[in-house]
């Protein structure tokens, strides 16, 4: 008996092996996810990025269901889903963002200029839309490691208790959203 | 190698910290634990690279914080489990012990066992028939060293 | 009109591999000698064919013809001349035609050295190699046209080849590597072609094995340089990182080693048969499969290739074609294959046993640690990462009772030893090896990990019982000079190998346990020391070669005060692509590298630089390639030579 079987294993292996390559071609292997899902939003007290006056907590996102996108205006795919992300601002969604600062470094770069970034956000967001309810500053991306950012963009969906519940790398298109988001937003906000 | 043998690296050579070195540190032990995190951490954003190797934005963030954890004084582990909470399994090269990746381990244990099983079961039947003495013994010597030479791979 | 010549050879290339294919194949099926006798002439006509194309696309790149586009996106009309013929496999569809240049070489090979067989098998086997090479041709053509034309709107320069591809180590590695996977293809066609007769014995190994040997020759060279370029191009050293590409080099090399181990059984005793046609069979699919994880962009590799979802499903449906095919065959004419060899548990046959099932379990390690990632995140798990503590925690394991049964397996006789006749000779070896060893690493360091002596322990224990074979073998019917005379050619390839091996673990195992690294900024004029080795940063220049600017920083290397080299490392730009290449400076020695890599300019004026001490480096290299000498060495071996008195005769055994 167990020759003709034991002779079966290694096509049956093979097979096996073809269908995970197979699934695996149509899926994109450098989206990765945080470590955070399922627990609640970091601490963190950072400055608002228009209003030096201006302070957020984490305790203050509390109570509404929102994105908080993070992005940067160096960043190309950023400018590329700021029109989408508008639209679902119109909808009702309501979006925090989250500057990702790039390139500075306190110990080579000196001082920080921001009325420069300033000019560069406000021109960059009349242009091809203001989806944010208001921006987070994160200079030194203390929060963005804190919730296991790798760059820009990526979108976190958090409820009004403040428990991130997706994370999404990459762009927000209308077929990321259906797929992805849309399903979550309806239980959350039928 | 190189895992068990890193941590020789730095208390080997007995290198004295100078002003000029990049990273600074109040032991050999914080120097070495250093280098073993950031060549076992992986870079969330690039191809597939350590924190040591690249010079992304963010692999320069988790280098930092790396840094600043093991001057705190933080152990190995308790850097990796910081790293994890963060950016999940994908950060750390070495992988969790699941059900899913349990079979990383079980399948070389099993070829080994059935392996080391196939030719003991053939030994036991192929015993069965064979006899064998000590002369045959004796006379398969000679033989063999008569015709060594011509039996080698 | 050269590229549409290229283009159109390839077509015809195409059409005689669809018959080379077909007529041998059917020719065999049915007995008919005539169509059988025309398969050596397609193969060479098509290997003709396929070289056209190439010598047309290496034309074209170096007349600069940017109406190629294949020319226009990976050469540049500033590159030096030899990059613009390497630039012809520096990207997918030239390296894609690179393959298929081998593929048909190694077809034309078998079927002009193959006139010593009979008719039957060496039709089937060029069927089956037409069949290989159908598959790749129909790929290059329709999915990975190197000769795409650029009309009418074709760019004035090209976009230059990618800098890290611009170094002699990028010159030869593809080359090799390519001959050592398609080599494999030779194994698989003699494997199918056996399965397809239904004769497994031991003549279809010793046939077998010269090809195998010399394939497995390749691509253990190939590896050897892809490792050396990684460490001397890359910048920050690595020599091996376990990453998905370098895997699926090592994977087919694995099995491939078991294969020729295996073969030697199964050629000597006629025992292992169905074992060794399954190996042949891995092998190439692990090859294949190889390919698949480069090309198709379905694991993230540091080896940035071009990456296509339709390429990777014509490839997909290839290797499903291929591979799914061999092994359907295999499980139904296996179950009839009877071994009837007889042995005991001491003997080699034993010993080359259990080599087969730790080279598998290697394989099985690096192929689960490659794909699990993938499948973990497929089944809804998340993202895992397997790489280096992994991998070299489950390859120290394995090491230790491989390396042992190394140093015993060639000592042993077929069939069946005393245990006793051996014991002394061992337990000696053994003694002797622990003792060199604590006497070298002692006496060289201050701190010796129980690990670092293992390791190197065994590397020794290697030499020396290779070494005491060698005078046992040599010494039997003469004195010793006499003796080593008379040993064949195979005997040295194993001695060769096994040495080979040695160096490797001692070369891995030093250089991971004593490499020290610097990472410093520094001004000219100061000095850093590293273990005994000052090392004195003299300052910068900038630099400007035929297509790149940049700056090189001299760094004079003292001992005791006595001037050792002076290493320019350099930071080059790439004029065309704007991207930035770290050439590292290396002081290359047997003992000992000492590797200098270039940073950035920091704001006090100072620069960053990266200095490494890595002892026994060069080593593995070394080691690398002895082993694939040892491969090489078959093609001497009269053994496995086809003789032309032979060829009158086998025109007669058709069958």
């Amino acid at each position: 008996m167990n020759r003709k079987l034991l002779a079966l294993i290694p096509l049956l292996a093979f097979v096996l092996v073809c269908v995970f390559l197979f699934q695996g071609l149509f899926s994109n292997p450098r989206e990765i996810q945080t470590g955070r899902l399922g627990q609640p939003m970091p601490a963190f007290d950072l400055p608002d990025l228009m209003q030096d006056s201006k302070r957020w907590q984490d305790s203050q996102l509390k109570g509404d269901v929102y994105l908080l996108n993070v992005w940067g205006t160096w960043c190309p795919t950023c400018l590329a889903e700021l029109d989408y992300l508008t639209q679902l601002r119109e909808q009702g969604v309501k979006i925090i963002g989250l500057y990702y600062v790039q390139s500075y470094d306190a110990d080579f770069d000196g001082e920080f200029d921001m009325p420069a970034l300033r000019e560069e956000v406000t021109s960059m967001l009349s242009r091809a839309g203001d989806p944010y309810q208001f921006n987070i500053l994160d200079l030194h991306r203390t929060l963005s490691l804190d919730l296991g950012v790798s760059g820009a963009p990526e979108t976190f969906l958090v409820d009004s208790k403040g428990t991130i519940l997706l994370h999404h790398t990459g762009d927000i298109n209308p077929r990321v959203w259906r797929a992805k988001f849309a399903p979550l937003m309806q239980e959350l906000q039928p | 190698m190189k895992y068990f043998l890193i941590a020789l690296m730095i208390l080997a050579s007995g290198i004295a910290m100078a002003e000029q070195d990049r990273y600074q540190f109040d032991n050999n032990e914080q120097a070495q634990r250093f280098t073993e995190l950031t060549k076992e951490l992986r870079c969330p954003k690039c191809q597939n690279q350590n924190i040591a190797d690249s010079d992304a934005v963010v692999a320069k963030d988790l280098r930092e914080k790396v840094l600043a954890l093991v001057k705190e004084g933080k152990s190995k582990d308790d850097v990796i489990e910081y790293m994890i909470d963060r950016y999940g399994y994908f950060v750390h090269y070495d992988p969790p012990v699941t059900p899913a990746t349990l079979v990383l381990w079980v399948l070389p244990i099993l070829i080994v066992v059935f392996g080391f099983g196939f030719i003991i079961f053939r030994q036991r039947k192929a015993a069965v028939k064979q006899t064998w003495s000590e002369q045959d013994e004796a006379l398969l010597a000679k033989l063999i060293a008569k015709n060594e030479r011509q039996e080698q791979i | 009109m050269i590229p549409e010549l290229g283009y159109f050879s390839l077509t015809l290339a195409m059409v005689l591999s669809v018959l080379l294919c077909i007529f041998p194949l059917w020719g065999a099926h049915t007995g008919n000698l005539r169509l059988m006798r025309a398969a050596p002439s397609l193969a060479v006509g098509q290997f003709v064919f396929v070289l056209v194309s190439f010598a047309a696309l290496i034309y074209a790149s170096l007349t600069d013809d940017f109406t190629v586009a294949y020319v226009a996106y990976h050469s540049s009309s500033t590159l030096p001349w030899y990059y613009k013929i390497t630039s012809t496999w520096g990207g997918h569809e030239g390296a894609i035609l690179l393959w298929l240049v081998m593929q048909a070489g190694w077809t034309a090979v078998v079927a002009l050295r193959s006139n010593s067989l009979p008719w039957i098998l060496r039709a089937r086997v060029l069927g089956v190699l037409g069949f290989l090479g159908v598959g790749f041709m129909l790929y290059t053509l329709w999915m990975s046209n190197p000769f795409e034309l650029l009309l009418p709107y074709f760019p004035v320069e090209g976009r230059d080849l990618n800098p890290l591809l611009q170094d002699p180590g990028m010159i030869i590695h593809p080359p090799l590597l390519y001959m050592g996977y398609v080599g494999l293809s030779v194994s698989f066609a003699f494997a199918i072609a056996a399965l397809l007769t239904g004769k497994l014995d031991n003549t279809w190994a010793k046939w077998s094995r010269p090809w195998t040997m010399t394939a497995w020759g390749f691509l253990t060279l190939g590896i050897t340089i892809g490792s050396w370029w990684a460490y001397s191009e890359l910048g920050w050293g690595g020599w091996w990182f376990w990453d998905p590409v370098e895997n699926a080099s090592l994977m087919p090399w694995l099995v491939a080693t078991a294969l020729l181990h295996s073969l030697s059984v199964t050629e000597k005793r006629g025992v292992f048969k169905s074992w060794t046609v399954l190996l042949a069979i891995a092998a190439f699919s692990l090859s294949l499969l190889g390919t698949f994880i480069v090309r198709s962009g379905i694991i993230v590799s540091v080896h940035a290739f071009a990456t296509d979802p339709d390429r990777g499903l014509f490839i997909l449906a290839f290797l499903a074609i291929v591979v799914g095919g061999a092994l359907t065959l295999y499980a139904f004419r296996v179950s009839q294959v009877r071994s009837e060899g007889r042995y005991k548990l001491v003997s080699r046959e034993v010993a080359l046993w259990l080599n087969n099932i730790f080279l598998v379990v290697a394989t099985f390690i690096v192929l689960l640690g490659t794909l699990l990632p993938m499948v973990h995140k497929e089944m809804g798990l998340g993202s895992i990462s397997i790489g280096e503590p992994f991998f070299n925690k489950m390859f120290a394991i394995i090491l230790v009772p491989f390396a042992i049964l190394m140093g015993i397996g060639p000592l042993l006789r077929w069939k069946q030893n005393k245990w006793s006749f051996l014991q002394n000779k061992l337990l000696i070896a053994a003694l002797m090896s622990i003792v060199i060893t604590a006497a070298w690493l002692y006496s060289s360091y201050a701190v010796v990990a129980p690990l670092t002596l293992l390791a190197t322990t065994l590397a020794v224990w290697i030499v020396m019982t290779t070494a005491a074979d060698l005078y046992i073998k040599a010494t039997v019917q003469t004195n010793f000079s006499q003796g080593l005379k008379r040993l064949g050619l195979s005997y040295w390839a194993m001695v060769l190998g096994h040495v080979g091996i040695a160096f490797v673990i001692a070369g891995v195992t030093l250089t991971s346990a004593y490499s020290v690294e610097r990472d410093v900024s520094m001004k000219p004029g100061e000095i850093v020391q590293l273990n005994q080795y000052q090392y004195r940063f003299e300052g910068v220049n900038t630099i400007r070669g035929a297509n790149y600017s940049g700056h090189a920083g001299e760094v004079s290397v003292l001992k005791n005060d006595k001037l050792v080299t002076v290493l320019h490392a350099e930071k080059r730009r790439y004029d065309i692509g704007m991207q930035f290449m770290t050439e590292a400076a290396i002081d290359a020695g047997f003992t000992r590298d000492l590797y200098l890599a270039l940073g950035e300019q920091l704001n006090n004026g100072g620069w960053s630089l990266r200095i490494y001490h890595k002892p026994f480096v060069r080593w593995m290299w070394i080691g690398g390639v002895l082993i694939s000498l040892a491969g090489f060495m078959i093609l001497g071996d009269k053994r496995y030579r086809t003789s032309k008195k032979n060829t009158d005769k086998s025109q007669e055994k058709l069958v």
